[in-house]
């Protein structure tokens, strides 16, 4: 849910820039030094910015029969981590802004903060706990429910930020900024619940994929700590 | 290609230097934002409409469906505006002054959003990107941002490719099956993606890569006139406005 170019009051565009600001540098510095130490970090930053901008851009169903498109900010801050998201995150948002017009230029720091600050750290403080929760557990099973928490809060955490811009940009006649919350938050809840779960339920399936297709690259990013559970396979015999 | 990008490079405004086209359309943004609703933004939004379907000759099509997502939130917010929450009689009653507040943002953020859409259809991301340097922003993090770009349209193809598949399966026939077919989507990406970034690195590398990656930019004169001239209109849009204010 990016807020559209113009929406949001000068003063309130400027304020948002200017709190998720020292974020967003924080997050370059992090990419700047990752490039200094290892070159061909460069390329996989690429890969990584791109993959970003296209899960972004995936098409979901959505309760009201159209499509939509998931955040990807859970799986982003899981993989990634919240600081590089942070600066991945904010690329991601100029480029939806200039090649899908989705959001604006003068909007760009209050989509940043809700979409690139608040939803990865909503994921990965969610996704670290679940996992913690769930130690006992089976490798794989901890993960997934640990991505489908992350994800599921981030897409909502992310949504309640943007309803609370709107309710701060444009406060209610009778009850305030807490009224205007709860019409902001009521009017885009039809929406954007169902599409958090559901964009919970697709990231579990990407990461149970990629534990069997790619676990060298789940690996190397942290997201796997020891083997998963071995699966039933007559592999053994032969 | 994404449409935006198709008809950047096809824009008779192509040609002009990118600072050109941000003082326009920056001072146009500014217009909408801060002076008065009416005539302030109908007369942006006039004026970058003109522009838009006149000199730079985006195509009314491809401007349309560009807009319609932003317009369809900014429809939405201001619905909002209409109603008022929390009142002694009942939870939610008709705020007599919401439909000026809603009128008035509505026409903000639609003259807002026409700006903001007039440039990015008359300016490829390509020539923009390598300038960035030049308004201090970290050559590392220019280079990464200009990575980005040119990987994700490779992704979005990639993207595309398993999607037309996965539907010629009947991938995408229920809800259930969307999900299943959405998550294989989103994991294959990020192998090709990785898979790919790794084989660049190797051709590069047995090229003599250094860890810079240098292109090309064509070198686009900025000539002071022109940027002159592109802040008269925005200029003209605030005295207009302010005059009419003054008259009434």
């Amino acid at each position: 849910m990016h807020i559209a170019e113009g929406f949001l009051p000068p003063a309130h565009a400027a304020a948002w820039t200017v709190a998720a600001a020292p974020f967003v540098i924080h997050g370059v510095g992090s990419l700047t030094r990752a490039v200094r130490a290892n070159p061909e970090a460069k390329l996989l930053l690429g890969a990584s910015g791109a993959f970003c901008f296209v899960l972004s851009a995936l098409k979901i169903p959505s309760v009201t029969g159209s499509c939509s498109h998931p955040t990807g900010v859970g799986l982003g801050a899981v993989l990634f981590r919240p600081p590089v998201m942070a600066a991945l995150g904010t690329i991601t948002l100029l480029f939806q802004a200039l090649l899908l017009a989705h959001g604006g230029l003068t909007t760009l720091g209050a989509n940043v903060f809700s979409m690139a600050v608040v939803g990865p750290w909503v994921a990965y403080t969610v996704y670290r706990l679940v996992r913690l929760a769930t130690a006992s557990l089976p490798e794989t099973t901890s993960l997934g429910l640990a991505v489908f928490c992350g994800t599921a809060l981030a897409s909502i955490g992310t949504y309640s930020v943007t309803s609370l811009q709107l309710a701060l940009a444009f406060p209610d006649a009778q009850s305030g900024v807490l009224g205007a919350f709860a019409k902001f938050g009521a009017v885009f809840s039809l929406t954007q619940i169902p599409l958090a779960i559901i964009e919970g339920l697709i990231t579990v399936v990407i990461v149970r994929l990629l534990i069997t297709a790619s676990r060298a690259d789940l690996l190397r990013l942290g997201v796997l700590r020891r083997t998963p559970d071995p699966e039933p396979t007559d592999e053994k015999a032969v | 290609m994404l449409p935006i990008d198709v008809a950047a490079y096809r824009s008779p405004w192509r040609r002009l230097h990118p600072a050109v086209k941000g003082t326009f359309c920056g001072g146009l943004l500014a217009c909408a934002l801060l002076l008065p609703a009416w005539p302030g933004a109908v007369l942006t939004a006039a004026v970058a409409l003109v522009a838009a379907l006149g000199p730079a000759g985006v195509p009314p099509g491809a401007l349309a469906r560009a807009a319609w997502v932003p317009l369809g939130f900014i429809a939405t917010g201001s619905v909002t505006l209409l109603v008022s929450v929390g009142g002694s009689d009942t939870l939610v009653a008709w705020d007599p002054d919401g439909w000026r507040r809603a009128v008035e943002i509505g026409a903000r953020a639609s003259a807002a959003l026409l700006c903001q859409l007039l440039f990015a259809f008359s300016t490829p991301l390509a020539e923009l990107l390598p300038r960035l340097t030049r308004i201090g922003l970290p050559s590392a993090l220019v280079e990464i941002v200009a990575l980005i770009y040119r990987m994700l349209f490779v992704a979005l193809d990639t993207s595309r490719r398993v999607a037309t598949v996965q539907a010629g399966r009947l991938g995408y026939a229920s809800p259930r099956a969307w999900v299943r077919s959405a998550g294989a989507l989103g994991a294959t990406l990020f192998i090709r993606s990785y898979d790919r970034a790794r084989r660049l690195q190797h051709g590069l590398e047995c090229r003599g890569y250094t860890g810079e990656l240098r292109v090309l930019v064509e070198e686009i004169p900025l000539r002071p006139a022109a940027v002159l001239a592109a802040g008269a209109a925005p200029l003209a849009v605030a005295a207009t406005t302010i005059s009419y204010g003054v008259l009434l």
